[in-house]
């Protein structure tokens, strides 16, 4: 009935909140095996998917674009997830991932700095001091990460729906919270949210199978007719139409598939 | 039972929320109401003290000095309201200086973004990116004024409870949100949280009797205990120690004084030069 993606830092309870709120509704709870379903599905090691959704881009990356391509990548898998409905996706920027789904509950769980420090230091066995740097440097790198690639800080409240502060508020109060506001109307899937969420599944499974070696391609999808946009010039739009056109036999749902060249890209594009 | 502190990024969103979660619960419904009372008592205009609650201290608008003591006095008034309990409280600032208190919800409230971008600037908004843009001008300022007034940041959501979007869910189950949140546990009143609200309200109402004089006062209190802090010359410590203790001896429910002095080095550094 609903899709909720539940942003946290490390040891911020958020993944507590995700399984007990998954179990509750009884909805699947989703996090590391979007990057499994990505590692299988282009034969890429998971790995390489975690430094490129964790760590922020360098500026060889910038160049090389290798990040893009692997987001594209673990987009899809996490579209493919998304489309099933009634899902709690808690792994890493779910909330930029999941842009233009349109009944998507965005949550962040926040933590006190001291209470997280404790967690860490618990579970690494380190001094309360370097497990501070810990989590200093990995919240950076988080930051980094989605303001280089999406322009938008994770930090940022007006992303989220909701946000709840595990200190007086419990696990099993954030829970209630979350569930209680997955049941509002607004979240609720529609049959033409139930489209759209199709549609934009098809965009990423192409722009996926295009962004290595296209990845300044824009991909949009209406009803499962699909317009790939680029830039690019004549030799290039020529091998990326041969490659649509093998596209639209390997993926399922294709109506018809377009590519416009020379026309700037839809704000909305992938 | 708990005290509700709503903050927003719109006086109007927040307003609406509070007033509705106070009729749903069945609590007083405080907001700055209150101000007319204040500006009677101190002799200030209420614009004046609309802007210290609103404005960063500039050359053209309100000095520092004066926006301090502005809001000492709000916040003296808003402490002694929220000592009756059963209260949801909006528009004072309240979610700054109410801190510690356990049986304190605090919820930021966030307007649906066009709506608010519309509030913020009335000619006719172009694009969505203009509209992100002045949002984004807006929280800016706000941040500087929460931190210049208390030191915090109250865009920041840890210094929340809980924080929600009316980007997508409506008014009134964000106020069903808010009630049901109210109810748990954590949020009913204990003594030892009872306690620190009244120190608080103490500690206010000294502050307000000293400020006149010795602007520059941090003042706390335990039980009827008031410490406060001030700075001062070597030689003026001790008349200055006891003209403190006098004032706020005088301070209803105050029961001991104590007065920590310590040197302005400033000062101090300008008078030996002379």
């Amino acid at each position: 009935m609903a899709i909720i993606t539940i942003s946290r830092g490390s040891y911020s309870k958020g993944k507590e909140v995700a399984e007990k709120v998954a179990e509750r509704l009884g909805y699947e709870c989703v996090s590391r095996d979007v990057l499994l379903d990505a590692s299988d599905r282009f034969n890429i090691p998971e790995v390489k998917l975690v430094r490129a959704i964790h760590d922020a881009p360098s500026v060889l990356d910038r160049f090389k674009h290798g990040k893009q391509i692997f987001i594209a990548y673990i987009r899809s898998a996490l579209m493919c997830r998304v489309a099933n409905d009634n899902i709690v996706y808690h792994g890493l920027a779910g909330h930029v991932l999941l842009t233009g789904v349109p009944n998507v509950l965005k949550v962040r769980i926040i933590a006190d700095m001291e209470d997280r420090v404790k967690a860490e230091m618990e579970r690494e066995g380190i001094s309360a001091e370097d497990a501070r740097i810990l989590l200093q440097k990995d919240d950076e790198e988080r930051r980094k990460w989605t303001k280089t690639l999406y322009g938008v800080d994770p930090w940022d409240i007006s992303l989220y729906d909701l946000v709840v502060h595990i200190n007086k508020l419990t696990i099993s109060d954030a829970v209630d919270c979350v569930c209680q506001a997955a049941s509002k109307e607004a979240f609720k899937t529609t049959e033409s949210y139930r489209r759209k969420i199709k549609n934009l599944g098809l965009a990423c499974q192409v722009k996926a199978a295009l962004v290595d070696p296209f990845f300044d391609v824009g991909v949009t999808c209406e009803s499962g007719n699909v317009v790939i946009y680029t830039g690019a010039g004549e030799r290039q739009v020529n091998k990326l139409k041969k490659r649509a056109k093998e596209l639209e036999k390997e993926i399922e749902g294709i109506n018809n598939l377009e590519v416009h060249a020379g026309v700037p890209i839809p704000e909305d594009a992938l | 039972m708990p005290i509700i502190i709503i903050s927003s990024d719109s006086y109007r969103t927040g307003r609406d929320i509070g007033e509705k979660t106070a009729q749903t619960i069945g609590y007083d419904y405080v907001d700055r109401d209150i101000l007319p009372p204040v500006c009677e008592k101190y002799g200030v205009q209420e614009e004046k003290l609309l802007k210290a609650l609103e404005e960063t201290p500039s050359f053209l608008g309100l000095s520092s000095k004066l926006r301090s003591k502005y809001l000492a006095y709000i916040q003296e008034a808003t402490l002694g309201q929220l000592l009756d309990d059963n209260v949801v409280c909006h528009g004072l600032g309240a979610h700054l200086y109410v801190l510690g208190v356990s049986h304190a919800l605090k919820v930021r409230v966030l307007s649906e973004p066009e709506s608010l971008a519309r509030e913020l600037f009335s000619e006719a908004l172009t694009s969505p990116d203009k509209a992100r843009k002045i949002i984004k001008r807006y929280e800016e300022q706000r941040k500087n004024w929460s931190l210049s007034a208390f030191n915090l940041d109250e865009t920041d959501p840890s210094n929340y409870d809980m924080v929600i979007s009316l980007a997508q869910i409506d008014p009134d189950e964000a106020v069903k949100t808010i009630v049901d949140t109210a109810a748990y546990r954590k949020f009913q009143p204990m003594t030892y949280s009872i306690r620190c609200l009244q120190d608080k309200e103490l500690a206010s109402r000294v502050r307000v009797v000293l400020m006149e004089k010795f602007p520059d006062v941090k003042v706390t209190a335990d039980r009827g205990t008031v410490v406060v802090e001030t700075k001062a010359v070597k030689r003026e410590k001790r008349k200055r120690t006891e003209a403190i203790k006098e004032l706020a001896g005088s301070v209803e429910g105050v029961r001991y004084v104590e007065v920590h002095v310590t040197t302005d080095i400033f000062r101090q550094a300008a008078e030996s030069a002379r």
